[in-house]
């Protein structure tokens, strides 16, 4: 080792001397890193930089390496990545990562840096001067995907590529916005069971969309009981992601608990709302704190305010401190009346919150202190960005820095209420749309089925014609929500396809063979032979494995009827439930919706394949459906046969969701349509395939007893019975 | 009578009443009306029995009633000595000639066809008969049925007929009010009052989730384990997370979701 070190460093000494202005800065830089102690180090600093000088780095290049100051072992990497970068793309860029390592400090630069050089070195000189807020968003370890995102997207065209490293694509807005990892939704599940358990009922979370043309939202928001969150919290580490939002979820849930009212706005002034916003933020931890005193240690890492700096932010980050943390000492006469005022406040007053804070905020107007209300951030990074508590109203005069405010507040209230409600007004929309949808996708056409003529008494070969409507995606959010709104259900359907899993042994009695004996079949045998008679041989018990067997067609009718008093949105929770119910015990199953519009026209929507898994895709068409044309049925029952017919299961079952008697628009009496949809269970049951139907309301019920016969349906009374029901009748009509 | 003798509650068991039930069971005893008590796991079903065949001095036999059940475990079955075959009273025939209460517990785990024996000796009738043996067992005059029932197990593939539901009168069990339910925390685990309230309060953390991937919540019980290992010089987050998460779930991101809201409700 020390022959190495003696060995590189006066090569690297002896190539410097005599040069001018590098000389010296190389003496001292091999000063400072021998003081370290660390030999290997110094060694191998010695030898990148004697590399870098060997790639042409030029004097201002290695200048710029000399200077730098740290472990010997990081600046031998540095230097190292330098000679690299130096290379392929030449001296001034290596200068601009050099320096910008040496801002940040983030090894995660460097196989980034290199792999543009060797690349993409035009592009160098953006990336390098926007380092620092990649970094920000997506952390030093994000650096590299980035930049593999960067050139993956743009190819050989080098605008795109420039303007991804300007920042000033979509996509590279949209990797910025989603930050590290998965953001949101890889944290979604554990937050919201924190929040159920803290709180007793499910929260609503949903990400907060950024805006077109805004930089990513950095802070939560709440909403009308609606707790929206960033994709990720710019500036903070990865590993840390999950701790900032946990403690979001649970300041969201703090304010939600209390439970104020929005408040209108009046005449108060964008500082005054950021200091009743403050206020009101510690009045509600600290009502959450009497409750869930653990929440602190959650909180308290984020309260780092030192008690300097007379800034408004400062001093906002000092009160915030204050009010969280007792053992906080500050002497600010402003933090100081804070704390005195809050003290003497009652906790469950919410008119408290704003007249501390109007006060305070005059005290704050009074020091003449800048504020800039746009580009303040409400600081710990935990907290939501207080817009929830305010009602902003209609005003003919507002200054402008509080027009912005409002604006992003009524946009956000309405993107939350879009996602929250139902799609009843979406689904009215689209009704609308559809005829005019409907002439230009008349949609694939999948094939042609016959009828039955009930007049003639004939088949019309031919007469239906069914294709295939491209399903319209909606919220899969949507259909998680009203699952989660029904726990004790899940939990109930959860037993059933416990109970009805394959590979749950079955005892078998009086086996002619097996390991145990079977006590009754040895004493009947016994007492048989006492009495003279031949005993039975059949004296043991075995176990069998019950194995399930089944392929299910769901067909969900979707006609304009079932728009009406919220039919579609219960089939769609009871199809949800049975379709997890069924992805989880294995069985087969495809789930398909059908509405027509003639006989030419039989529309079938396929929401799930028997080869798809039922995941998120699956689960948004299902919250795309949406009500509107009439019911065919007859045709849509022998589609679902002959796709069943190519599953090899033992069993086979159509199982049809509808809210009547099957009617359409060229058929004036719907008793042909109700004989052909007999005729059409018939066909079924005759190639081994079951049909049973659900039958909403008990208007239709003597006509699904005409079509399905007496116990091949249900009619359901109360449809909030339905998805109960459904998934009972599934392990009902499946036992065996 | 002798074959009963170690059936009897000799002392008295802790129970605390929370509502009527206390009532409700001596009123059905007086009349030997079957009860059956309803309510999830680690609720005081079973203590509550007790506490009730000990103030009522009767034997208690219990049954746990499991899938392979037959009738013959319930009410007896011939038994092979050398040369012949003796008859062995179950448990059920042995409770209803001595007299003493026949408590079944989680009866829907048994299967339908096995349950409708208790079905003779839970109407007027009072009696059991013994196919096997031809002969009719008169119920004891102070022989009583008890059965116990997880709502949360109703589903159409496990549950009671209809028929031997309606014999029954029926007791609710919850978890009970938090003062009173840190008060029995309390007492059976020998924890201070403040250490039972937060136990509590860590209890109903875990049932908020119930439905949400838990199937039930904490019971009053895990949370006596809870405080027991607590006292034991166990820190209380470490007890929380041995007796009530590590039990509950599998699931890693409920564990720590569990975890965060147990450690929320710690000082």
């Amino acid at each position: 080792m020390m022959a190495t070190e003696a060995a590189a460093a006066p090569r690297l000494l002896a190539a410097l001397r005599g040069r001018a202005g590098l000389d010296p800065l190389a003496q001292t830089a091999w000063g400072a890193v021998v003081a370290q102690g660390d030999a290997a180090g110094a060694a191998r600093w010695a030898d990148a930089v004697l590399a870098l000088l060997h790639a042409n780095a030029g004097a201002a290049c290695l200048g710029a390496m000399l200077r730098l100051r740290g472990p010997a072992a990081a600046l031998a990497e540095a230097a190292e990545h330098a000679t690299d970068i130096c290379r392929h793309a030449g001296a001034a860029p290596t200068i601009a990562c050099l320096d910008t390592w040496d801002r940040l400090r983030v090894g995660g630069l460097w196989p980034g840096f290199c792999r543009l050089a060797r690349e993409a070195p035009d592009v160098l000189a953006p990336a390098t001067a926007n380092a620092a807020a990649i970094v920000g968003a997506v952390g030093g370890e994000g650096f590299a995907d980035f930049v593999a995102l960067g050139l993956k997207a743009a190819g050989r065209d080098k605008a795109r590529r420039a303007a991804f490293f300007a920042l000033t694509s979509k996509l590279a807005r949209q990797a910025l916005a989603q930050g590290a990892g998965a953001g949101f939704s890889a944290h979604e599940r554990l937050l919201k069971l924190f929040g159920t358990a803290l709180w007793g009922r499910v929260p609503a979370l949903r990400p907060l969309p950024a805006a077109p043309g805004r930089p990513p939202p950095r802070r939560a928001s709440l909403s009308d009981g609606v707790v929206l969150l960033p994709e990720s919290f710019p500036g903070v580490p990865q590993a840390a992601q999950g701790a900032v939002f946990r403690a979001t979820v649970a300041h969201a849930l703090a304010h939600l608990m209390a439970g104020a009212p929005r408040q209108p706005v009046g005449t108060l002034k964008p500082l005054q709302l950021v200091l009743v916003g403050l206020i009101e933020d510690a009045r509600v931890e600290a009502l959450a704190l009497r409750r869930f005193p653990g929440l602190r240690r959650l909180w308290a890492p984020f309260h780092v305010a030192p008690p300097e700096g007379g800034t408004i932010p400062a001093l906002l980050a000092r009160l915030a401190r204050a009010l969280f943390d007792p053992d906080y000492q500050d002497s600010h006469g402003f933090v100081a009346k804070g704390r005195a005022l809050m003290a003497a406040a009652a906790p469950f007053d919410p008119a408290a919150s704003r007249r501390i804070g109007g006060l305070l905020g005059n005290d704050l107007g009074q020091m003449r202190l800048q504020f800039n209300a746009r580009t303040h951030v409400i600081e710990p990074a935990y907290r939501d960005d207080g817009l929830g508590l305010w009602d902003f109203g209609e005003r003919a005069e507002t200054p402008p820095e509080l027009l912005d405010l409002m604006v992003e507040a009524a946009r956000l209230r309405q993107e939350a209420g879009e996602g929250g409600a139902d799609t009843a007004g979406t689904g009215a929309d689209t009704a609308r749309a559809r005829p005019a949808a409907a002439a230009h996708a008349d949609g694939t056409v999948l094939a042609r089925y016959p009828e039955w003529d009930r007049a003639q008494g004939v088949e019309r070969p031919e007469w239906t014609c069914v294709r295939d409507v491209p399903a319209r995606l909606g919220d899969a959010r949507q259909v998680a929500t009203a699952l989660d709104a029904a726990p004790d259900l899940r939990r109930r359907i959860d037993r059933l396809v416990r109970a009805a899993r394959p590979g749950r042994p079955r005892r078998l009695k009086r086996q002619p063979d097996g390991m145990e004996l079977d006590m009754d079949a040895v004493l009947d045998a016994e007492v048989a032979r006492a009495a003279g008679e031949l005993p039975g041989e059949h004296v043991y018990r075995g176990s069998a494995l019950c194995n399930r067997d089944l392929a299910t067609v769901v067909l969900v009718d979707v006609s304009a009827s079932t728009g009406d008093g919220g039919v579609l949105e219960t089939e769609r929770v009871a199809v949800a439930l049975l379709a997890e119910a069924m992805a989880r015990l294995g069985d087969p199953f495809a789930l398909m919706a059908f509405a027509s519009d003639g006989r030419e026209q039989v529309r079938l929507t396929r929401i799930k394949d028997f080869a798809e898994p039922f995941a998120v895709a699956t689960q948004a068409r299902l919250a795309g459906l949406t009500p509107g044309l009439s019911t065919r049925l007859g045709a849509a029952l022998r589609h679902a046969g002959a796709d069943l017919a190519g599953v090899r299961s033992y069993r086979r079952l159509v199982l049809v969701l509808t809210d009547g008697e099957p009617s359409d628009i060229d058929v004036p009496d719907p008793a042909d349509l109700v004989e052909d949809s007999r005729r059409a269970v018939l066909g079924l049951r005759a190639r081994g395939i079951d049909a049973f139907a659900v039958v909403l309301g008990t208007a239709g019920a003597d006509t699904a007893a005409r079509m399905f016969g007496r116990s091949g349906h249900v009619a359901l009374r109360r449809l909030e019975d339905l998805p109960a029901r459904l998934s009972d009748l599934y392990f009902r009509l499946t036992r065996r | 009578m002798t074959a009963l003798e170690h059936f009897v509650v000799a002392a008295e068991p802790y129970y605390r009443p929370v509502g009527n039930e206390v009532a409700v069971f001596e009123a059905a005893y007086r009349h030997r009306l079957p009860v059956m008590l309803k309510g999830p796991t680690g609720c005081g079903k079973t203590r509550f029995l007790e506490y009730m065949a000990w103030r009522l001095r009767r034997p208690l036999i219990t049954v746990a009633a499991h899938e392979d059940m037959t009738a013959a475990d319930l009410v007896g079955r011939f038994l092979l000595v050398p040369g012949e075959t003796v008859w062995h009273d179950g448990p059920l025939t042995l409770a209803a000639r001595g007299g003493a209460i026949c408590y079944i517990d989680e009866i829907v785990e048994a299967r339908q066809d096995t349950t409708v024996v208790i079905h003779p000796l839970t109407d007027a009738r009072r009696v059991l008969p013994l196919e096997k043996k031809n002969e009719l067992v008169a119920a004891h005059a102070d022989f009583q049925i008890v059965i116990s029932y997880n709502p949360g197990y109703q589903s159409a593939v496990k549950d009671l007929k209809e028929s031997t539901k309606q014999r029954f009168v029926g007791i609710d069990f919850f978890y009970p009010e938090a003062d009173v339910e840190a008060e029995i925390v309390a007492r059976e685990s020998g924890a201070g009052a403040a250490l039972a309230a937060t136990l509590v309060e860590i209890g109903r953390r875990s049932r908020n989730l119930r439905g949400q991937g838990l199937e039930e919540g904490a019971s009053t019980r895990m949370l006596i384990h809870a405080g027991r290992l607590a006292l034991a010089g166990l820190g209380l987050e470490a007890a929380a997370r041995a007796a009530v998460v590590l039990p509950l779930t599998d699931d890693a991101e409920l564990r720590e979701a569990l975890g965060g809201a147990i450690a929320a409700c710690l000082e």
